[in-house]
């Protein structure tokens, strides 16, 4: 340790800015329960009813439905689309790879906003060529969730696949196993934990993705985010605080069993 | 054979005795085929078309007519609002960047040098946690916090001040909000730089007399520079193109590029311009990382001297 470091003062700013990171959540879990009628502090008591009200919403109750059956869809085919992709950029030298990589990677560099614009007027643009609809369609949701979680996915699983000890699949190999048993027998067990962490991630990012799905979604079908913001344009109140803590517990279990496979601060 | 597999160039398919179909001659290319077509699809081709869009001509109630102008851009440059609306967020960026840099700094340096293993980990998972609660739930507890009757204002009445707190809807408000969103990133990244720094290069200057002002200003800054950058630019670039916080905490006067985007593409429909704002935007922050890493650099070369 270093003698001369002033360890007190270190303590206290780093206690006070994990406060102003941390504490407004605890906020906003608290005030889901006041009973106050208008939002305001402190609290007159304590009531469930705030929860009851944001279920009886159709924009919430379906907003997390829709956000839950998305973000399911896109982690399992980010996992089904990624992992192949890992594989090659982790385990084969070939030309243009790191072009291939800046690619897959691409969706999590062009910021939200901009990428979620572009796609919106390819979409539209599809539509008047084709009249398929996909903006404000279900396909058209998952397509683009499925670009949200898909960098993700490739950054985990490349890292632990690179990770991989080469000579136990080149031991499978000498024994007789072809390449596909090597990748199914072998290489899937040793980064499942690796696996299970990018599906859980893939699936946060999704769930979380707002700028994204702004464009994206359509009359009768919103996803939980875009619900949240349309509500605190015109509203605050303890609904929008119960409908956090939903998704503060929801999330927060997630990343709590991604915890226990793989190094949370690994994948930023 | 990759990008052969996905762009066959014309030498190649001016071959046709040999040709067999790309997914056959390269199992690599089969594996990457489905991510990177999915990406240049969806995102990539639908960016070059936004692109195009930018140059094209906006008349109302037609959507667009196709054309080759400057007029998008040069409508931006020439209207004070959006000037104003772009320096505004710049300025927004700059100061939250900065501000979580000196906010961030002692914290991961506490976490790297003074914090014990199991103290870190519950500090990493603290730092997490937030990050991946998503921008719209943090933004809603800054506003149950900020706002007129909110957290802050019950804790001014309890000194016995007015119990109201004008400060909501400014800018003031989504500077904070700002840095409470970025701060986990500005940690996380500065963690990982001073985790790679030699503690006994510390040790070293402490023994030769120096004070822990000096061995920071000396020895960790100078080496800690790449991750200072990285920080700091990862926040300027997430702020330059944030949406929630300035359209919620800011409040429908207060305007920022990324809601700007939103409402001439979605809204108003006038793609042409909301293209330009895009790529406005885009430039714009390319320009300034591209910049201050250059500059970092110069000024790197010389502090190694």
């Amino acid at each position: 340790m270093n003698a001369t470091a002033p360890v007190l003062l270190y303590r206290i700013a780093a206690v006070a800015v994990l406060g102003f990171i941390v504490l407004p959540l605890a906020v906003i879990v608290w005030v889901s329960f006041f009973s106050n009628r208008i939002l305001s502090f402190p609290p007159e008591g304590y009531t469930l009813d705030w929860y009851a009200r944001a279920w009886s919403r159709a924009e919430f109750r379906e907003g997390l439905l829709l956000s839950l059956q998305t973000a399911l869809f896109a982690s399992l085919a980010s996992l089904a689309i990624g992992v192949p992709a890992s594989y090659a950029l982790a385990r084969c030298k070939f030309p243009g790879r790191d072009v291939v990589t800046n690619i897959l990677l691409a969706p999590m560099v062009v910021p939200g906003i901009v990428g979620g614009a572009a796609m919106y007027i390819f979409y539209i643009d599809v539509e008047i060529a084709t009249e398929v609809q996909l903006a404000g369609s279900l396909p058209g949701l998952y397509a683009a969730h499925l670009l949200v979680a898909l960098p993700w996915t490739i950054r985990l699983v490349t890292a632990s696949l690179i990770g991989v000890d080469r000579s136990i699949s080149e031991a499978a190999a000498s024994l007789g196993a072809g390449p596909v048993t090597v990748f199914f027998r072998i290489i899937l067990p040793v980064i499942k934990p690796a696996l299970i962490a990018s599906a859980l991630f893939a699936f946060v990012a999704s769930f979380i993705d707002l700028e994204k799905s702004l464009f994206l979604v359509g009359p009768g079908r919103t996803t939980l985010q875009i619900a949240i913001v349309s509500y605190l344009e015109w509203n605050l109140d303890s609904t929008i605080a119960a409908v956090a803590t939903v998704q503060i517990a929801i999330i927060a279990a997630l990343l709590l069993i991604t915890n226990r496979y793989a190094q949370l601060n690994r994948a930023f | 054979m990759a990008m052969a597999g996905i762009a066959p160039s014309a030498q190649e398919i001016s071959r046709p005795p040999k040709w067999r179909p790309p997914l056959v001659r390269s199992p690599v290319a089969a594996l990457v085929a489905p991510g990177v077509l999915l990406v240049t699809l969806l995102l990539l081709g639908p960016l070059a078309i936004l692109l195009r869009y930018s140059f094209n001509r906006f008349v109302p109630g037609e959507l667009m007519v196709s054309a080759l102008t400057l007029g998008n851009y040069a409508k931006f440059f020439a209207d004070p609002y959006y000037q104003d609306v772009l320096w505004t967020t710049l300025r927004i960026s700059a100061l939250s960047s900065l501000l979580c840099l000196v906010l961030g700094f002692p914290v991961a340096y506490f976490m790297v040098r003074l914090a014990s293993t199991r103290l870190k980990a519950l500090m990493i998972i603290a730092l997490v946690l937030p990050l991946m609660m998503g921008n719209a739930v943090r933004t809603a507890a800054w506003m149950v916090i900020l706002g007129e009757r909110g957290l802050a204002a019950g804790i001014v009445g309890l000194f016995g001040l007015t119990g109201r707190l004008d400060i909501m809807y400014t800018e003031k408000a989504v500077i904070i909000g700002l840095v409470s969103v970025l701060l986990p990133f500005m940690i996380l990244t500065l963690q990982s730089v001073l985790e790679g720094i030699d503690r006994s290069l510390e040790d070293a200057a402490g023994s030769l007399g120096a004070s822990h002002g000096q061995i920071l200003r000396r020895v960790v800054l100078p080496l800690a520079l790449p991750g200072i950058l990285a920080g700091v630019l990862l926040c300027f670039t997430l702020s330059m193109n944030a949406y929630a916080t300035p359209v919620l905490i800011g409040g429908p006067k207060f305007h920022a590029m990324a809601p700007e985007v939103y409402q001439q593409v979605q809204r108003a429909m006038n793609w042409p311009f909301g293209a330009a704002l895009a790529f406005i935007l885009m430039i714009t922050t390319l320009a300034l990382t591209v910049g201050a890493t250059a500059l970092a650099q110069r000024r790197y070369r010389r502090w190694a001297e």
